[in-house]
């Protein structure tokens, strides 16, 4: 069994070149526009992701739709600038400003991977992850960070602590990259991550 | 002289873009989903982000519609990849993103890219591929002003509807992500603004 996974879609181009494409469409179970999620039920689904750069405006309103979706024993993905700090309990995001230029000014972006025996690490590597990230994660106790920035904290991490379910919380917006054909790493990104998420367990 | 309507981009589009208000004075702008309920009578000119919910705009043709039979002035950024109005085309991307695919030409002059060179168009800080990798075919009789690569393909044009009213189409990131450039690409966000705030009536379709 391989659980069934549904996207959020924004309308916008790149969640477009990136759900309904055919390079990534047989991941998705289901597509969800995002205005429509007060009236779609996700009981036919077991993982949720919160497509990047999704509107906050348009999640607020769904705070328990959210908190019962994990309850459920469900897994919720949470991807860069959704603002979940605002629609999800036990998310502390910080912003941190963008340099997109560090690869031209012969710096790092000092990301570095704190849990290499994680499976998600069979599917990707480091540089996959590696463009650049709006802001970081405070670990919440209990969460699993697989990639730290510097000692600030996180940008990517596995929590299956603070809710009965599973959240795989990231600042990263590789949906927006890809979409854009803009960046190849973000390609690559979601070349391992969709497959990951497809062989995690089916929720109960 | 009117005033230039911009959409703000949906609130999940980052803290990345500049804030067009800061660098062109007397223009309006509104949150993304007041566009439904907004009057668009007192604007000359609508202008939209890239991060746009399409599958939202395009419920809105009627007005939109109707905006431009009024002889106004809709700027679009971005791929076109859901249904919205009838002179849109489905996003052609480039077929390799090698460097000389990446090449912007001028095809036209035009005054909203008047003494932009087009090297700058190309590279920003040396890097190629800002400022489109393909293009939203153009309707028949629409002019075109940029293309990119080889094949040239028609990344920015200007379109006279017949009905009343002009597009003009920039297949790219926001036209005003170059609001402030210290190179010629900082013409870009005053001419535009200029242009756009103008009427259209009598201009030859």
């Amino acid at each position: 069994m391989t659980p069934r996974i549904a996207a959020l879609d924004s309308g916008t181009y790149y969640h477009h070149r990136t759900l309904y494409e055919p390079r990534y469409r047989g991941f998705f179970d289901g597509i969800i526009y995002t205005r429509d999620l007060g009236t779609i039920p996700l009981d036919d689904y077991d993982t949720l992701i919160v497509s990047c750069r999704t509107d906050p405006s348009v999640l607020i309103g769904h705070r328990d739709k959210f908190a019962a979706f994990l309850d459920s024993g469900r897994t919720l993905v949470v991807m860069g600038s959704t603002g979940p700090g605002e629609w999800l309990s036990d998310v502390e995001w910080h912003f941190t400003p963008t340099n997109f230029w560090w690869w031209k000014e012969g710096g790092s972006l000092g990301l570095h991977v704190t849990a290499p025996d994680h499976p998600l690490f069979d599917h990707i590597t480091l540089a996959d992850a590696t463009w650049h990230h709006h802001g970081h994660l405070i670990i919440p106790d209990g969460a699993v960070s697989l990639i730290d920035v510097g000692d600030l904290g996180s940008i990517l991490y596995d929590d299956t602590v603070s809710s009965k379910g599973r959240k795989i919380v990231t600042t990263l917006d590789p949906m927006y990259h890809h979409g854009s054909h803009f960046m190849p790493a973000t390609t690559r990104f979601l070349d391992g991550f969709l497959p990951y998420l497809k062989g995690l367990a089916p929720a109960k | 002289m009117g005033i230039c309507l911009f959409l703000n981009p949906i609130k999940g589009a980052g803290d990345d873009l500049p804030n067009v208000g800061n660098h062109a004075p007397d223009i309006a702008q509104i949150d993304h989903y007041d566009l439904a309920d907004v009057d668009l009578a007192p604007y000359q000119a609508l202008m939209l982000p890239a991060h746009l919910d399409q599958r939202f705009f395009g419920t809105l043709s009627a007005k939109i519609y109707a905006f431009l039979d009024d002889d106004k002035t809709l700027v679009f950024n971005g791929h076109v990849a859901w249904p919205m109005l009838a002179e849109f085309n489905e996003f052609v991307p480039l077929a390799s993103q090698s460097l000389e695919n990446l090449i912007i030409h001028r095809e036209n002059d035009h005054p909203v890219f008047d003494g932009v060179l087009t090297d700058e168009l190309t590279f920003r800080r040396g890097v190629a591929g800002f400022y489109s990798r393909g293009c939203n075919p153009p309707p028949d009789g629409a002019t075109v002003l940029h293309s990119v690569g080889p094949d040239r393909l028609p990344c920015d044009w200007l379109y006279h509807r017949p009905e009343g009213g002009r597009i003009l189409m920039h297949a790219g990131n926001d036209l005003w992500m170059y609001a402030g450039s210290s190179d010629s690409t900082g013409r870009i966000v005053p001419q535009l603004c200029q242009w756009a705030s103008q009427t259209c009536q009598g201009e030859p379709s």
